[in-house]
Order: structure tokens, then sequence, then C-alpha cells
């Protein structure tokens, strides 16, 4: 049954036409204290009411405890749950549920109530109106400010760098076409970005304003880590976006520059030590800038190395994706 | 079903709504003389303005059109990447949407493939371009280009070019690689020949590049030198960058010997030129096992299998 499904979907196929409306609710479960009966009763309440043909798959990330118990009893034609053996990240269970999803449109939620299920009509209206994702906008925010200024600072940070008008680029209840899955492969903390990725792959991504019921744990102080660990992504995310395929461009400018300066100190002490016999050996600063010299150079090698790996690998690095090839029907292979 | 097309041009379009109309009119009076199968590719990169319409009128109107649309703005080599994967025919033949290409000159370019190029470059010896902002970082950077890779092209920038299929198949095209396709393929064996074109001022629309980009194309020029001669072989190109840098450490080392004496009493040169020999040994070693690196990822990648050097077979 997967394979029909896997045939089914060609790639420049004009997906806008198609008029199935399924939903497949897919909840990613990292705490066995998870709220799983409160998301499915909230969420199948209103794609009851709104008359969608909906299924729940819930990803248990190596978690198990109550939230699986509540699963299990939810289990039917409507419900699967799926059990990753060990924690593999939000991603992870995403692209698992993926795979199980029969619904043409995705919605994705936390793994309690945060968003007014309310909101729910209207994402799938902006989608059957033409949008290909649909993000949300939690906007009066009811978490403690700590919370709130890493979630803007983060949002600011990748709307610089990957120029998507997206205000709140944290929440995961997503609504957004299957299509948009297809062609990506999701892993470690990619699923965070999931608006802005299929902003850049060319989907029509679209913000909605929707009521913030409450925030998961309350407190809303994370450790350290968790603030540190954000920092890394936004930086690898602007490493990734801007330099995948240009490794040189970055390590040739940083390494580039350092050499430069290095040089330049180098210069001016020699010139003074020629000139004025000031002494080399009592001045430390020669040898930072020498060792500046030797520490560019190595980096702009390793740009090298970053280029030798994506030219063999580019073969694997489509740039493009294609929506659409209008030809003759007679003119070729296609039908 | 009709038999493939022979010729296949590929045209990147970027918001070029007033141009489309021309060129193919252009391009089919050309191609026409030549009396040889082809097909015209047009990729639309998501133009804001109404290049597609235009684009999908011309279809309606000629069966050997085709009209392929990305999805998201992908940038001109992209768009000729994709332009590449769904062309057809034995010669692929590329142009700007932009009009400064004249497609009369296609059968020039088709004429030196006959004669036994793999790939044929078009050379706009007489540019209608602004000196300062476009025709001078040019030419630096072609000169630069030539010296360095060793193949005497005169015109990277041009895009009016002609490829055996062979060439395209073979070599990744991806960031901005296209204007560098000559002196890769010359780099893996194939004849590239440079033909002079014709080169006309820009009619409609306004051009999309600049100085900076003439900047950007020096820096990736590094790497193209190791991409064209060596990417089968990196540890060489490694070796050779390190040179400078051991002819360096030798240096520093008799002059740290010459002033041993004084490193002690005097504590001058000797001194400073001992620690530097051990930082450019550092550097030294370091540059070598990256070389073994970028080995490494040439044999993981089993491209040194799929891509021998030796010339096209015919």
């Amino acid at each position: 049954m997967r394979h029909a499904a896997v045939t089914e979907t060609k790639p420049a196929a004009p997906h806008r036409s198609v008029e199935d409306r399924s939903v497949s609710v897919i909840v990613p479960v990292t705490a066995p204290t998870a709220q799983v009966r409160e998301v499915f009763l909230a969420l199948s309440a209103e794609l009851e009411r709104l008359g969608r043909d909906h299924e729940f798959i819930f990803v248990f990330d190596g978690v198990r405890g109550q939230a699986w118990q509540e699963a299990q009893s939810l289990i039917g034609p409507r419900v699967q749950v799926v059990g990753l053996q060990q924690s593999f990240g939000e991603s992870v269970c995403l692209s698992a549920g993926y795979e199980k999803a029969r619904g043409r449109i995705l919605l994705t939620s936390p793994q309690y109530v945060q968003i007014d299920p309310a909101a729910v009509e209207r994402m799938l209206a902006a989608i059957d109106a033409g949008a290909d994702f649909v993000t949300p906008w939690r906007h009066p925010r009811v978490d403690p400010w700590p919370n709130r200024l890493q979630s803007v600072l983060f949002s600011w940070l990748t709307r610089r760098i990957i120029h998507v008008k997206v205000r709140d680029m944290n929440c995961t209840f997503r609504a957004f076409r299957r299509e948009v899955l297809d062609d990506m492969h999701l892993y470690g903390d990619m699923y965070r970005f999931l608006p802005a990725l299929a902003y850049r792959q060319g989907f029509r991504v679209q913000e909605l304003e929707v009521r913030h019921l409450r925030e998961w744990g309350g407190a809303g102080l994370f450790g350290v880590g968790v603030y540190a660990r954000r920092l890394l992504d936004v930086v690898g995310m602007l490493f990734l976006a801007k330099f995948t395929l240009k490794p040189l461009r970055f390590f040739g400018a940083l390494g580039g520059l350092l050499a430069l300066v290095g040089l330049a100190v180098c210069v001016e002490i020699g010139v003074e030590h020629w000139l004025y016999k000031a002494g080399l050996y009592n001045r430390p600063i020669f040898m930072i800038g020498f060792l500046m010299i030797v520490l560019g150079v190595q980096i702009i090698g390793f740009g090298l190395v970053g280029e030798i790996i994506i030219y063999t690998q580019a073969r694997n690095l489509r740039e493009y994706r294609v929506e659409r090839i209008w030809e003759r029907p007679d003119d070729g292979d296609r039908a | 079903m009709r038999k493939d097309p022979e010729i296949s041009v590929v045209v990147p379009v970027h918001n070029e709504e007033e141009n489309l109309a021309i060129l193919q009119a252009e391009i089919a009076r050309s191609l026409g003389a030549v009396g040889r199968r082809y097909e015209v590719v047009y990729v639309d990169d998501r133009s804001s303005d109404r290049s597609l319409a235009v684009l999908l009128e011309l279809q309606r109107q000629d069966a050997r059109v085709r009209v392929v649309g990305l999805r998201g703005r992908s940038g001109q080599t992209a768009a000729m990447a994709a332009g590449f994967d769904h062309s057809r025919g034995e010669i692929v033949v590329t142009l700007d949407g932009d009009l400064q290409n004249d497609p009369a000159d296609i059968p020039l370019l088709l004429e030196a493939l006959e004669r036994g190029a793999d790939v044929a470059a078009g050379w706009r010896k007489d540019r209608r371009d602004g000196f300062v902002l476009r025709r001078l970082p040019s030419l630096v950077a072609n000169r630069v280009i030539a010296l360095v890779s060793g193949v005497p092209v005169h015109d990277t920038g041009c895009t009016l070019k002609a490829f055996r299929r062979e060439v395209v198949e073979r070599l990744p095209i991806y960031a901005e690689q296209h204007r560098f396709l000559p002196v890769l393929s010359a780099g893996s064996g194939a004849t590239v020949r440079e033909v002079v074109v014709h080169h006309r001022p820009r009619r409609f629309g306004k051009s999309k590049y600049g100085i900076s980009r003439a900047m950007r194309v020096l820096v990736d020029l590094l790497a193209v030198k190791m991409l064209a001669s060596f990417s089968q072989r990196p540890l060489s190109y490694f070796a050779l960058l390190t040179a400078p840098f051991a002819m360096l450490l030798v240096g520093l080392l008799a002059s740290a010997i010459a002033n041993a004496d004084r490193i002690t009493h005097d504590k001058s040169w000797g001194n400073v030129a001992l620690l530097s020999t051990l930082l450019v040994l550092m550097l030294c070693v370091y540059f070598l096992m990256l070389g073994l690196l970028a080995e490494l990822a040439v044999k993981a990648s089993g491209m040194h299998r799929a891509r021998p050097h030796r010339p096209l077979a015919r």
C-alpha cells in the first residue's frame, strides 16, 4: 500500500487541484507525562465539527509511561501509535509520522493543548485558499518573559538569515500540505526551522494569529544548555543556508581576514625592527601576528577540504525543485 | 511519439517579459536555418513579472518550446542545472534570457562542436557594457582564471555556450559553477574551443550582476583550480600549496641556525626565527593532513572511479 502511495506522487504534479481534504494529525511525544488524551479529544472534536476526514499519529520519542498507556487505549481506525526504540528527537518523530500519514494535509501538534483548537478551522481554511504552510503566531503570549525573549530572539535571527516573514518560529502547532515533507530529510533540530525551510523550497508560508492557552512546564525557564543549543542551531543554520555549496567563501573570508591582519602586524613590527632597531624578541605581538597568519592559512585549508567534499557529493544536492513542466503531450515521454 | 531533438537550447529566465518573444523568434530563425531537430527549454526561476505567462503563450504556439517552472527562486546556475536535467538533445546550448547574446551565433558554436570540440564557449570580444563596473572586473577575473587554470579562456562570464551532453552529465553543476564549466571540463579532459560571438547592449530590463560578483568569482578560483586539475588527487594540490611554506620553513631554520649563538646571548632574531620555524612546521604538517582528508573524501564518493582522466569517446 505504501508503494502505491509513493508512485502516485509525481514530482511535477500540480498539487493544488487535489480535492482530498483529509487531515493527519502528528503528535511527537517526548515526555511520559504528555497529555495525549486531552490533545486527542480537543483536536478530534474540532476536526469532527469541521467535517474533515482525519487520523491521529502519536509518535513516542523513546518514552513510554502514562502517555503510552493513554495512547494505547485510543488505538483504533483513526489513531496510530508509533513507538521509537530510543530518543531521536522531534525531527525524526515528524518523519516517522509523515511516513505513516495518509492525509493530504498534515497538522502537527505539541504534546499538550497549547493553542486554542478553534485555530484549526482558520489554519485549514488558509491551506484550502492556497497556502502550503500555515504557521501560528501566538499573539498574546502567556508564558514568562525569559521564554518569550529567547523565542523572539530566535525568530528574529532566523528571519534575518532566511528572510522569511515569520514572527513565531518556535510554535510547533503547524498545518501544511504533505508535499512540504516530500523532499525534506528532517534530522536534528530542523523541525524548529520548518517554516523557514519550507519557505526556502518555494512553498507559500502564511502566518496566522492564534490564541495561546498555556505553555508546557509552566515555569518557562530552561537550563543554560537549552539556550546554548538554540544559539548553535542558528549558527549552524546560517552556515548551511549560505555556504553549503561554497564553503570556501566562508572559510576563505574568515581565514583570509585573519591572515591579512596577522601579515599587517608582522610587517609593521618588522619595519620598526629594521628602521628603528626595535627588538623583535621582546615584542610578543610579532609572534601573535605570525600565529594569526598560520591560523588563517589553516582555515583556508579547511575551506578547500569542504569544497572537495561538496564537489564530490554535489550530484545528491539538487538546488532546484520543479513545480511544473509545460510541454506538448505528443512531444516526449510524458503523457 | 516524435524523435528526441538533436539540439537543446536552455534559457534560464528571471523577469524578462519584454525579451522573451523576440528571443524565441530569433532562436527559431537561427536554428531553422541549421535544419536540425531542436527544442528550447525555458526555465522560469520564479519570475515576479509576466514572464511565465509569456512563456506559456510561446509554448502554445510552438511545440518545440518546453517550459520548466521552478518552485522557489533558485538562482541562475540552479535554473541552468534544471534546464540541463530536462533537456534531451545530444548538444546543449545555453543562452541568456536578456537578449545580450545573439541567437544567430548558435550555428557558429555548433560548427565548432562538429569540428571536434566538446565545449564551445562564446567570447564577447566586443562587449557593450560599462567599462569600469562591468568590463574591467571581468577582464581581470578572466585573466586570472586563465593564468591559474592554464586554460586559455577569455570570457568565462558569457552564457552563450554549447556542450556535448557527456560533458554536462559528467560535471556537477552547482553554486556559481556554470561560469567555470569550460575550465572544469578542460580539467577533466574535454576539448574547449572559444568562438567569437556578438554582444548586444541590454534593451529591456536591468542587469543583475555587479562588481561584488567579480570579487566572489576570484575567491572561488582557488577552489576551481583544485577542482579542475586536482579533483582526483587533492593531496597533490595541498602539497603544492604547502611548497611556499616549506621554503619559508627552510629559510627560517637556516636563519635560526646561523644565529644560534645569539639565541643565548643576544636574544634577538634567532629566538624569533626558531619559534616561527615551529609554527610553519605545524602549518605544513596540518596542510598535508588536510590533503589526506580530501583524498579520503574523493575516495569515499567513488568519484575517482566514475570520472577517468581521458579524452571523451566520440
